[in-house]
């Protein structure tokens, strides 16, 4: 089989699968939730209803009867593409509260990946073309310290230290109440107010935007560190690069424009993997620093039993790392002669 | 001529390398400006509030409304047929012209209502509007719909601008109960009528404000410039939703925002006082209807045995308590009755003052030693720093004073976990948060105490179950009806007083505190008010 051809069919079984695995999530996450202890209903009214009270919301909010029915609905209800609505909010469906939220979650992300990438290959590489120096433990230290250190707690210090009391940057939420916000146009605040001229817009976005993404993004960047200092190191070691030396070509110019481009490779597929983990770095981060986006918003959904807009969100949340793990591969598989299917 | 395919490899590297750098760039460059627009208090010109809280909203349907976090912006978004003098304790009206004329039989409220008022989306108010709007708040099943459809018989208008109201039976209360946030008018036009039916995102109402913008994180109430009422000496207020309480307290501190309204912990006040007269920051603080006590569930053993519940009552050192753990932000309670109100009798103060020898001599009688200490289980919803300290203090006194007889397990639980299990009985006793849904005594009596089914002195089906202490009297059963059909405040005070003195023999509860509300304004905020009924009235604050 021609490769092109493996490819495709290696594509469509991945479309095939993304379906089953999506099905997958949502029967756990449904279960999950279900086994979790605490009622929806008791979260809502609180110790002041009454049993019957109680009842009359049950059966309203369509959590009365046995759970495979329960089971059968939200599935038959997903088979129309709704998520359902809101049982905490009562008349938000989960849809709207998606397109509320995740404009700011998709804005954090994008901008913590970059700070993750730029910090993580930069490290990576400078600890990969000086092996065993101080350089080098110092760049292996900085991936084991990013990718332990616990989200919250980094953004508590960052907030403390450069917040509090240095006050360069503002104290969570994502934009001043007091000002208005850009037209929204794709809901990036960043995007919005260049796609609008307004630049005083897009710094004010930008700098609330910059401690949360610089705390997401360097406890992201410990993996890139370490994939790229060890893949680079192999590539600095192979035969085409002992060949560039010798014929002479600057060290510099080889790492660079000779053994990056091969040590990245990898990065790309764990891009479609870190996405995941971002997501769930993103709760801890929107949580601390009050950021509204969709991750935040699932805490509370958490919080509350709010069963309807969980599974929406951990569904939603699931689909886009199915999409973005089956891209990347494709990506891969386009860039990299050497993969086989 | 064109570039080779590797070469376009390696500027498509550098491209995005630039590009990375630039974004890094432009994150160093956004940290260096000057301080940023949300951390500068605003100009003079622009006569906005904006206020900081942790109280995440959920609804801004009024019928479904039953919460503190979302009574502020409604009592400042609505009118209802009565309110309280900012400030006092006294029920003036509001969309009604006068107080209600009540029949004889205590049975039918008439009342007349305000001509010449419009709704925010232009819809005159009138009875019948009225009486959409308390139909949906019983006929909509939100979560308050109780408070009507347990006592109600009928909304009517009689009319154009008459409302009559008839009752299941005498109930003194009602007028206040007019007063619940989740009772103002709204749009018929706007809203409909079926159960579930809910906007909790919008508002229609007929208030000093209107609502201009629901976001995630923050709501936009401008000025309703056709308000019928005396206008906003501001324009307008920005609130601010902030995930913890650490980000309330460091976004006001470092002045993001004009003023820091619900909630902060004890220790956050506290600095926060402390800093006030060098910050110049503004402290307004009011006594309110928020309360705390310490529930015991009498249904199972050993606190089925009033000896031993009442040795508990003799540990609590409340003066103490509401110095440590809450910092003077707290007053002692006595009484099931905040002090505020008159029936309200120190009950606890004149038959429990903490008086540790007593408590030994009960837990002694009733068999227990150092060597076999009573162990009592405390428990509260989790996050709750103020109960946590409290639960810690209350073990610290345990065993201080009482060399070890007793010991208190301190416990935490989820909040929706805890809610679940409060009524099935599961915490032996459980330190419980309460905020009256309306300014009056009843609130303060019935949800604890009232209870129509039970096996023997054990509640099986009732309020005193749902907050987890079983309580079963049927003498108090009575009182509470008394209570709630007698016109007469004295009489009705006498009954009350009557209530206090069968629960400080029974014990159910320990009542430890009345809580204060804090509001904390910058400098430049003018007329900070809290109500003694929990609520922050907007209209009458200004910026200098």
């Amino acid at each position: 089989m021609s490769r092109s051809k493996a490819l495709q069919s290696y594509i469509i079984l991945r479309l095939l699968l993304a379906p089953l695995m999506l099905f997958t999530i949502i029967t756990v996450v449904f279960l999950l939730l279900r086994a979790t202890p605490g009622d929806p209903i008791d979260a809502i009214l609180g110790p002041k209803a009454s049993q019957e009270a109680k009842e009359i919301m049950r059966e309203q909010l369509g959590l009365a009867g046995p759970i495979w029915l329960q089971y059968l609905n939200y599935l038959k209800q997903l088979l129309n593409f709704d998520l359902g609505t809101s049982i905490t909010t009562r008349g938000e469906t989960v849809w709207k509260i998606i397109t509320d939220y995740f404009p700011a979650t998709v804005e954090l992300a994008v901008f913590s990946m970059l700070i993750a990438l730029t910090v993580g290959i930069g490290i990576g590489m400078m600890s990969a073309s000086k092996p065993n120096t101080g350089w080098d433990a110092g760049g292996r230290l900085f991936g084991i310290i990013t990718y332990s250190v616990p989200a919250f707690w980094a953004g508590m210090i960052l907030q403390l230290i450069f917040g509090v009391q240095l006050g360069w940057f503002p104290l969570g939420t994502r934009f001043p109440v007091t000002i208005t916000p850009p037209p929204t146009i794709t809901g990036l605040y960043t995007l919005d107010s260049l796609l609008s001229g307004n630049l005083t817009q897009f710094f004010t976005a930008l700098h609330h935007l910059a401690l949360p993404s610089i705390t997401l993004g360097i406890l992201i960047s410990g993996i890139f560190e370490r994939i790229v200092r060890v893949n680079l190191k192999q590539t600095l070691q192979a035969d085409y690069v002992e060949a560039a030396r010798a014929r002479g070509i600057p060290e510099g110019r080889i790492l660079v424009s000779h053994a990056l481009k091969n040590a990245l490779i990898p990065v790309i597929t764990v891009l479609g993997l870190t996405l995941a983990s971002l997501l769930g770095g993103a709760i801890l981060t929107e949580v601390t620093f009050s950021w509204p986006g969709l991750a935040n918003r699932l805490y509370e959904a958490i919080s509350s039993r709010d069963y309807p807009t969980v599974q929406g969100i951990v569904v939603f949340f699931a689909a886009i790392v199915v999409i973005a793990s089956i891209l990347i591969d494709i990506l891969n598989a386009y860039i990299d002669p050497r993969i086989r299917y | 001529m064109k570039p080779s395919k590797a070469k376009q490899k390696i500027n498509l590297f550098r491209f995005s390398f630039l590009l990375l750098s630039i974004c890094a760039c432009i994150l160093v460059v956004a940290g260096c400006q000057p301080k940023p627009a949300s951390q500068t208090p605003q100009t003079a010109t622009t006569q906005r509030l904006s206020i900081g809280t942790t109280l995440k909203l959920r609804t801004l349907d009024p019928a479904d409304s039953y919460e503190q976090a979302s009574a502020t912006w409604i009592n400042n978004l609505g009118d209802r047929l009565y309110t309280y003098q900012v400030g006092t304790t006294k029920i003036i009206p509001q969309l009604a012209t006068e107080l209600p004329k009540i029949s004889k039989d205590g049975l039918t409220y008439t009342i007349p209502l305000r001509q010449n008022v419009i709704f925010h989306d232009g819809t005159e108010f009138n009875a019948k509007a009225m009486e959409f709007s308390l139909r949906r708040f019983m006929e909509n099943q939100g979560n308050p719909a109780v408070l009507l459809t347990d006592i109600v018989a009928s909304v009517q208008a009689t009319a154009p601008y008459e409302l009559t109201i008839k009752l299941k039976q005498p109930f003194s209360a009602f007028t206040a109960l007019l007063t619940f946030n989740g009772m103002c008018a709204v749009s018929p036009k706007a809203y409909e009528l079926g159960a579930g039916k809910f906007k909790p995102t919008s508002f229609v109402g007929t208030g000093p404000y209107q609502l201009t913008k629901y976001a995630p994180d923050s709501l936009k109430l401008d000025i309703f410039e056709k308000y019928w009422g005396e206008k906003p000496k501001n324009q307008g207020v920005d609130v601010q939703f902030y995930n913890s309480a650490g980000n309330l307290y460091n976004a006001f501190s470092t002045g993001g925002v004009d003023i820091a309204y619900q909630e902060l912990d004890s220790q956050q006040i506290r600095t926060l006082e402390q800093q006030a007269k060098s910050k110049n920051w503004q402290v307004t603080s009011a006594s309110g209807n928020y309360v705390t006590h310490w529930v015991l569930n009498i249904s199972k053993a050993p606190l089925n045995n009033p000896e031993i519940r009442k040795a508990l009552a003799l540990i609590v050192d409340r003066e103490l308590l509401a110095e440590r753990v809450r910092f003077g932000q707290s007053e002692p309670l006595y009484s099931m009755i905040p002090s505020k109100f008159e029936a309200s009798k120190p009950v606890f103060k004149e038959r429990y003052s903490q008086n540790a020898e007593k408590a030994k001599q009960l837990l002694t009688k009733a068999g227990y030693s150092q060597q076999n200490p009573l162990k009592i289980e405390v428990w509260y919803p989790s996050p709750s720093p103020n109960r946590e300290l409290l639960g810690n203090a209350l073990k610290a006194i345990a065993q201080d004073k009482l060399n070890g007889i007793l010991q208190l397990e301190i416990n935490t639980v989820e909040r929706p976990v805890a809610f679940a299990n409060l009524r099935k009985g599961i915490y032996q006793t459980f330190l419980q948060d309460w905020y009256a849904d309306f300014f009056d005594a009843d609130n303060f009596v019935q949800p604890f105490l009232d209870c129509r089914q039970a096996v023997g002195n054990v509640c099986k089906n009732g309020a005193s179950q749902n907050l987890g202490s079983f309580y079963y009297s049927q003498q108090m059963n009575q009182l509470i009806d008394r209570q709630r059909k007698e016109l007469n405040p004295e009489k009705r005070n006498q009954i009350l007083r009557q209530i206090d003195e069968i629960v400080a023999e029974d014990v159910p509860y320990i009542p430890l505190f009345q809580n204060k509300d804090h509001a904390f304004a910058q400098a430049n905020i003018q007329g900070v008010v809290l109500d003694p009924t929990q609520q922050l009235p907007l209209w009458g604050i200004e910026k200098r």
